[in-house]
């Protein structure tokens, strides 16, 4: 009876030792979650003269909104409106902040990607990305990712876009619950084409 | 002579427990030589586990508890905070752990985290 085991032992371990081998492989070779869409097409674009705007602080960028959305408390120096659910859910949210951190035009989509799960996402999934893209008065980086908020489980998909102007870059955020970015991708998609820097 | 019977039941009962006992034994150390299994499982299991650690670390100061929040940590700092009470706030832009939208669970906004 021993025997059998101890013949057995060295090629249990040889069989778990290629099956760990071939996990590690695999996690390096291939990324978790590989972006699954292209970016959709960034035409800048002013906003219809119905949509309110919303001028940064510091005057470096001015954000369209549509005439659902209300602005709502955010940072010091920020600018956010929302179109809020009956229980204060956020239907539709955007958001215009100076750049703060060490992100720049190069390193947008793993800077953000970063962010998220170290902020509020406890997990977060780059869905497209696109750099050198033409702005009103200036050039972005974005992405399309959605995330899953650690307060309240939310899964939200959000277009964020870093945009490099004249005098200073600035963070534009639209958000939407995932379930519904089908209907609420292009409104939002709409607001950052026509999001103005200077 | 209910007590006459109850003397030798008693001792057929002690027997049968000593001869359970012994085959429980060698039941538990049968099982033990086959350890290497659930050995095995777990160590397949554990190349999953790595993955997720980074995403639950830190946490924002979720506004509405400050009072609560800060009492709390010092107690439970090592492991159990992350999932609701958030121990460190890598925040320090703006008005950090605030009332704004992902300081409660909503989308989150353009700061930068410094």
């Amino acid at each position: 009876m021993t025997p059998r085991i101890t013949r057995r032992g060295p090629l249990a371990i040889a069989a778990l030792a290629a099956a760990a081998a071939a996990a590690v492989l695999v996690a390096f070779v291939l990324p978790a979650h590989p972006p699954a869409q292209a970016f959709p097409a960034l035409v800048p674009a002013a906003a219809p003269a119905s949509w309110p705007q919303a001028t940064l602080p510091d005057r470096t960028a001015v954000l369209s909104y549509p005439p659902g959305l209300r602005p709502i408390h955010g940072d010091r120096g920020t600018v956010s409106a929302a179109r809020l659910g009956p229980h204060g859910s956020y239907l539709l949210y955007l958001n215009a902040t100076p750049r703060q951190g060490a992100e720049n035009l190069q390193n947008w989509a793993a800077f953000r990607q970063r962010l998220l799960r170290a902020d509020e996402a406890a997990s977060a999934h780059l869905d497209a990305g696109a750099e050198r893209l033409k702005f009103r008065g200036g050039t972005g980086s974005c992405v399309i990712d959605d995330y899953i908020t650690k307060i309240g489980g939310h899964h939200y998909e959000e277009i964020a876009c870093l945009v490099q102007g004249r005098s200073g870059a600035s963070v534009i955020v639209g958000a939407a619950p995932a379930a519904q970015w089908i209907q609420a991708g292009p409104l939002l998609e709409r607001a950052v084409a026509a999001y103005l820097v200077r | 002579m209910s007590f006459t019977l109850t003397r030798p039941a008693a001792g057929i009962a002690l027997l049968v427990a000593f001869v359970a006992g012994c085959g429980s034994t060698a039941a538990a150390t049968h099982s033990s030589t086959a350890q290497p299994k659930p050995a095995a499982t777990a160590k397949a299991t554990q190349p999953a586990a790595p993955a997720k650690p980074p995403a639950v670390r830190p946490h924002r100061t979720v506004s509405p508890a400050p009072p609560t929040t800060p009492a709390a940590p010092p107690a439970t700092t090592p492991a159990a905070p992350p999932a609701t009470a958030p121990p460190a706030n890598p925040i320090q832009q703006g008005n950090g752990g605030d009332q704004d939208a992902d300081n409660n669970g909503g989308p989150n906004d353009g700061d930068g985290n410094i």
